[in-house]
């Protein structure tokens, strides 16, 4: 019954570690900026959700709205702000890395001035257990996880597929250049690219709120896997990460039943770490690495 | 006033002994990685663990500690021959990740999170290393060699090797030269370095715990190397200078208020980061190009 229910767990947490790693995924495959402060957008979009419902008292809904809007105005002053100026210049994977570093290490410290250091939670009926079988506790919002993860992947891959702007996104992945010469803008489409990718992070930063809760470091930490997932899954491919999102979540919560809690994260990356050893380009990635 | 000043000069003595050696395998062997904390926590560890259960003779507690990191190293070295840009961002990360985790849950030996206290003080030929201004040239002491060793060996056909690697590797291996040798020889010659600063840091601080190395700091040291110059020698020891002067202003700004300003300290790092990354990328001492070395620099 253990094993049952660490399964459940690691599917609801593996859903929400999907969402994020698609985001994340969506924007270094298509404009290659490795987008650290991802994370923050998570965790901005998370505690605008708890301000408003929690301490403001407003009507949920408008909360959710509240926190994507967040989350999009973050993802684009950032890339107007920080990135385009930095690839101006030179594009350097580093240069970016530290700036968005940077980034993270302000949001995370703002947030703790604002919020606080300690948890904090959306109290809401969705998050008590039911006791489904003896033993066997499932709380209705990680139903609401998978049921979420699963219509915002169907969603995307249906707008990169069908739209003519989500096909201009899959483009700029391949080659920008040849973008350009189709008379689109690359800078205008890595603005979209940043404002859909930031968006993906919301359903996932609202669903943490309200089940397991946050901090200001959760960013941090919520980045580190959607990094390995996108790694683990092969850069590039969408699918591959959520796959990966999903496995990274279902490994963390298993291993709970061999070890202490306070592995998961070791185990996350001895799992990413073997990979990179063996098998670099992911489940489903082109063989990039070089 | 001079205490807080003696203090500051030997904690960036021990950071540039980091920033050097970072830069050493980032700027001339274009090996990223952001596990250089874990090197540093290494040499750390081991020091304080030799100095309590066995001696706390810098002759020994130094030489072991560097042996410790050097062997370890060659878990970074592995990913390091068969992947290069993001992914093995990736992988030093994993590292890093895995270390820490390494650091507070096994006991036994690194005290969990509490850490480990008691270090005894320095001792070089049973005279103990208490006074501050005695530790501080110990610091220099150690930060001329590691400066010394790693010019020379940049000098030598080593340091010719591992730039020809870091621009085109499959070029140097038409050449003849044994990449692979070459990749790992830099790494672990780096981390024994870095596990030098550990030691220091250990006998220094007479506690350690595992927050002195965590991914902040690993990323710290790499803003240093970048700020400063990657690929320059003067340019760790700039960076470094400047990053750790910048959380000295703030402690005399009274107005601040006192409980926030750890957190203020951060958030002017982090600006520092982002503002320096997009005004000056290639780094204060650089060219105004990362990765290019300037000729007479090198």
């Amino acid at each position: 019954m253990l094993l049952l229910q660490l399964l459940i767990n690691g599917v609801q947490v593996g859903a929400l570690y999907a969402l994020i790693a698609v985001g994340f995924s969506l924007i270094f495959g298509s404009t290659r900026i490795f987008h650290f402060a991802h994370g923050s957008a998570f965790t901005i979009a998370a505690y605008v959700f708890y301000d408003l419902v929690s301490i403001e008292q407003i009507h949920w809904l408008i909360a959710v709205l509240g926190a994507s809007v967040a989350a999009v105005l973050f993802g684009l002053v950032l890339n107007r702000f920080v990135y385009v100026p930095i690839q101006k210049h030179e594009g350097s994977f580093f240069t970016v890395f530290v700036a968005s570093f940077g980034v993270g290490i302000i949001v995370q410290n703002l947030c703790g001035m604002l919020f606080g250091r300690a948890f904090v939670a959306v109290n809401s009926p969705l998050s008590q257990s039911m006791e489904l079988l003896p033993g066997l506790y499932v709380a209705p919002l990680s139903g609401i996880a998978i049921i979420i993860a699963v219509v915002f992947f169907v969603g995307l891959q249906l707008f990169l597929s069908r739209t003519h702007t989500g096909m201009a996104m899959r483009a700029l992945s391949e080659n920008p250049e040849l973008v350009r010469a189709y008379g689109l803008s690359p800078r205008r489409l890595s603005m979209t690219v940043f404002a859909l990718g930031s968006f993906l992070a919301v359903p996932a930063a609202l669903l943490s709120a309200a089940g397991s809760g946050l901090n200001p470091a959760i960013g941090h930490h919520v980045m580190l896997i959607s990094l390995a997932a996108t790694i683990v899954g092969g850069v590039g491919s969408l699918r591959g990460a959520a796959c990966a999102g999903v496995l990274l979540g279902l490994a963390e919560n298993l291993s709970l039943a061999w070890f202490e809690p306070q592995w998961s994260e070791a185990i996350t990356f001895i799992v990413l770490f073997l990979f990179i050893l063996f098998r670099p380009s992911g489940f489903f990635g082109r063989v990039t690495a070089s | 006033m001079l205490a807080y000043i003696l203090n500051l000069a030997t904690l960036i003595c021990i950071n540039a002994v980091l920033a050097i050696t970072l830069n050493f395998i980032m700027g001339y062997a274009g090996i990223f990685s952001i596990a250089h904390a874990i090197f540093f926590g290494v040499g750390a560890y081991t020091a304080a663990y030799v100095a309590l259960h066995a001696s706390a003779s810098i002759f020994l507690v130094i030489p072991v500690a560097m042996l410790v990191a050097g062997a370890l190293s060659l878990v970074l070295a592995l990913p390091a021959l068969r992947v290069r840009g993001e992914y093995f961002v990736a992988a030093s990360l994993g590292l890093q990740v895995l270390g820490v985790t390494v650091f507070s849950e096994w006991k036994s030996v690194t005290g969990g999170l509490g850490g480990m206290i008691g270090i005894p003080p320095a001792d070089i030929f049973g005279f103990a290393v208490t006074d501050p201004v005695q530790f501080l040239l110990l610091a220099i002491c150690c930060l001329i060699p590691v400066l010394l060793i790693t010019s020379v060996l940049l000098r030598s056909s080593f340091g010719r090797n591992l730039k020809a690697i870091r621009d085109s590797e499959s070029a140097a291996h038409a050449f003849g030269k044994n990449v692979a040798i070459i990749k790992t020889m830099s790494v672990v010659i780096s981390a024994m370095l870095a596990a030098v600063a550990g030691a220091l840091y250990a006998f220094y601080m007479g506690f350690i715990n595992v927050e002195s190395f965590m991914l902040d700091t690993s990323v710290l040291l790499m803003a240093m190397v970048i700020i400063g110059g990657t690929g320059t020698l003067l340019g760790p020891i700039v960076g470094t200078v400047l990053l750790m002067l910048l959380p000295g202003i703030f402690s005399y700004m009274t107005f601040l208020p006192q409980t926030e300003i750890g957190s203020i300290q951060q958030i002017a790092y982090g600006l520092a980061m982002v503002l320096l990354m997009i005004y000056r990328p290639g780094g204060i001492v650089g060219s105004g190009k990362p990765r290019i070395t300037k000729e007479k620099a090198a």
